[in-house]
C-alpha cells in the first residue's frame, strides 16, 4: 500500500502540488489578524475565540483536497492513465484504497501544518502589534493542540465528500471543486440557526459515506 | 497443448447491451495470433477484458492456467499490452513513464529501460517530456513499455496505429525477433489485414461481438486456393468451352456473367484464346491469390467485399 501511495504522488504534477501546499498555509496563516483587524475586533475578544476562528479558517483545507481529486482521480479518468493503472497487478479496491489514503495524508499533514503556522504567526504578531484581549492561558494551549488534531481530521474527512459521486462516478472538475467550496463554508450554516457541531458531524458521515462507497464500489463505478 | 489464453463464454455487457458475447479463444504459447474485426466488432473489449482493464459480465479467463479475477491479477506481471492507444503521464519524461511502469510491477533495472527504448529507436530522447512526442513516438514508447520488463504475453491493440512505413516494418521485425528470440507470445488486434498476413502464425475473426473463427494462416491457404475469374458474354458457352477443351471441372458460376475458376492447371492466356477463338467475349479476367483479406471478408459476409 505504501508503494501504491508513493507511486501516486510520482504520478503527479508534483511542483503543482507543492506549490498548492505552500499557498495555502501562506493565505490562511494571516486570516485570524485579518478578520479581528478587517472584520470585527469580537474576534479577538480572547485567546479562545481566535482558536474557535482558526478552527473555521483552516477548513479552507478541504479545497486542498477537491484539488486532489481532481489530480488523483478525475485526471487519470479523463487522460485514461486510469487504465493502465488497471492494467497492473492490483485490484481497483486496493487501488483507490492508496490513492484514498494518499489524498487523506495530504490533506491532514496540510491542515495540521497550516493550523499550526496560522496559530504561531498570530501568536507573533500579537505579541508585536496587540490585537488580541488577554494573556495565553496553559488552557488554551491544551484546547489549541487537541483541536488541532481532531480538527484536522474532520477537516480531512469532510475533503472527501465530493468523492464518489462528483470524483469518481461524474467524474466532474467544476463540480467537485463548487462542492469542496461548499464544504469549506459549512460554518455560515449559523447563520440560518443550525447547530455548526451537528452539520459537522452530519459532513463528517458524508464524507465517509463517500469514501466507503467509493471502495466497495470500485470495480463497478470505478470502471472506464 | 499448452495454452496461454484461454476465454471461456467471454461476455461483456453494458446497461443490458452485449459488447461481446461467449467468446472462447485459444491462444498457444509461443504463436503470434491476429485478432481480426471491424471497428465496434469487439476486438478492444475483449483485449481490455484479457488485460484486467475492464472485467467480464459472464465468462472466464484463463491466462497461464490461472483464473485472471479482480482479486487474483497477480499474473498480469507476465503480460505487456497497449489497448486502444499509448497513455502516458505526459508531463512525466519517457524515462519516468517506463520507470514508473517498472516500479508498478515490481521491476527496475534501468538498463533495460535503456535496452528498451533502443529497441524501439528512442535511445536518445528518454529525457524529452512525452506531451512533446509525435503519435509515432508515442506508439514506440508504448511498445517499449510492454516489452520492458520481458513478458511472456504481449498484447497490442493496432500497434501500427501512427506508425510510418518504416516504423511498421521495424515494429513488424521486432514482434518477429522478440517472438523468436524469447518466445514471447503475441496477440495483436489490427484493421490493416496485409500488415497481420505478415506476421501471424493464427487468426481469429469477430464479428458483432461474436468470435467467428480460428484458423491458422497455413490452413486458410489450404482451404481456399488461388483462382482465376472472369467475366464473359456468354456463360453457358464458356462453361461449356471450358470443360470439353481445357478440361476444367472445378469452377463456378458466380454471377449472371462471372466464371470462378480454381483449377489452376491452365494460364489466363490459354483461357483467353480458348474462349476468344469460339467468339465469346472477355470483358474482364484476373488472377486472384487467396489473402487473408478474401478470408476476413468471406468470414464476415460471405466473401461481399461491398458489406
Amino acid at each position: 500500500m505504501i508503494k501504491l501511495m508513493r507511486l501516486e504522488w510520482k504520478k503527479l504534477k508534483q511542483k503543482s502540488v507543492i506549490g498548492e501546499m505552500i499557498c495555502y498555509p501562506l493565505i490562511l496563516m494571516f486570516l485570524p489578524v485579518f478578520f479581528i483587524e478587517a472584520v470585527s475586533a469580537d474576534f479577538g475578544q480572547s485567546y479562545a475565540a481566535v482558536i474557535e476562528l482558526n478552527l473555521f479558517i483552516q477548513m479552507g483545507s478541504i479545497l486542498f483536497g477537491a484539488s486532489l481529486i481532481n489530480q488523483v482521480f478525475i485526471d487519470e479518468y479523463k487522460n485514461k492513465t486510469i487504465s493502465l493503472s488497471f492494467s497492473y497487478p492490483f485490484s481497483r479496491q486496493k487501488l483507490f484504497a492508496a490513492k484514498i489514503i494518499f489524498i487523506a495524508l495530504l490533506v491532514f499533514l496540510l491542515t495540521m501544518a497550516s493550523y499550526l503556522l496560522t496559530g504561531v504567526t498570530t501568536y507573533v504578531i500579537d505579541q508585536i502589534h496587540p490585537i488580541i484581549n488577554g494573556d495565553l492561558t496553559r488552557s488554551d494551549i491544551i484546547t489549541f493542540f487537541s483541536q488541532m488534531i481532531f480538527r484536522s481530521l474532520i477537516i480531512t474527512v469532510n475533503s472527501f465528500i465530493p468523492l464518489f459521486y462528483l470524483g469518481i462516478w461524474k467524474r466532474a472538475t467544476v463540480p467537485t471543486v463548487i462542492c469542496g467550496v461548499v464544504a469549506m463554508n459549512s460554518h455560515l450554516s449559523q447563520m440560518i440557526n443550525l447547530n455548526f457541531n451537528l452539520v459537522l458531524v452530519v459532513l463528517c458521515v458524508v464524507g465517509s459515506l463517500s469514501v466507503f462507497l467509493s471502495i466497495i464500489t470500485a470495480e463497478n463505478i470505478g470502471e472506464m | 497443448m499448452e495454452y496461454i489464453i484461454q476465454t471461456n463464454g467471454l461476455t461483456k455487457k453494458i446497461k443490458e447491451e452485449e459488447l461481446v458475447s461467449n467468446i472462447n479463444i485459444h491462444i498457444k504459447k509461443g504463436e503470434i495470433y491476429g485478432f481480426l474485426g471491424q471497428n465496434g466488432a469487439g476486438k478492444t473489449t475483449v483485449l481490455k477484458m484479457l488485460t484486467g482493464i475492464t472485467s467480464p459480465s459472464k465468462g472466464e479467463i484463463l491466462l497461464f492456467n490461472e483464473k485472471l479475477t479482480e482479486k487474483n491479477k497477480s499474473i498480469l506481471t507476465r503480460v505487456g499490452s497497449i489497448i486502444e492507444y499509448p497513455v502516458f503521464f505526459e508531463h512525466l519524461t519517457a524515462f519516468d513513464n517506463l520507470k514508473l511502469h517498472c516500479e508498478y510491477l515490481g521491476f527496475y533495472d534501468e538498463q533495460d529501460i535503456n535496452q528498451a527504448l533502443l529497441l524501439v529507436n528512442l535511445k536518445g530522447i528518454e529525457g524529452k517530456i512525452v506531451k512533446d512526442f509525435s503519435l509515432g513516438m508515442k506508439q514506440r514508447l508504448g511498445i517499449a513499455r510492454a516489452i520492458i520488463t520481458k513478458p511472456e504475453l504481449i498484447i497490442l491493440d493496432e500497434p501500427t496505429n501512427g506508425l510510418d512505413p518504416i516504423g511498421i516494418k521495424d515494429m513488424r521485425n521486432l514482434i518477429r525477433m522478440l517472438n523468436k528470440e524469447y518466445g514471447m507470445t503475441f496477440v495483436l488486434s489490427s484493421h490493416i489485414l496485409g500488415e497481420l498476413e505478415q506476421i501471424v502464425d493464427r487468426v481469429g475473426v469477430i464479428h458483432h461481438g461474436k468470435l467467428l473463427n480460428e484458423m491458422t494462416l497455413n490452413d486458410i491457404r489450404k482451404e481456399r486456393s488461388d483462382y482465376i475469374e472472369l467475366v464473359v458474354t456468354d456463360v453457358k458457352h464458356a462453361v461449356y468451352l471450358l470443360e470439353k477443351d481445357l478440361h476444367i471441372s472445378n469452377m463456378k458460376i458466380i454471377q449472371d456473367r462471372k466464371i470462378r475458376i480454381y483449377d489452376m492447371a491452365h494460364t489466363q492466356s490459354e483461357i483467353s484464346r480458348t474462349l476468344i477463338l469460339h467468339d465469346i467475349g472477355i470483358e474482364e479476367i484476373q488472377k486472384h491469390s487467396n489473402s487473408l483479406e478474401d478470408y476476413f471478408y468471406q468470414q464476415i459476409n460471405g466473401g461481399d467485399l461491398d458489406d
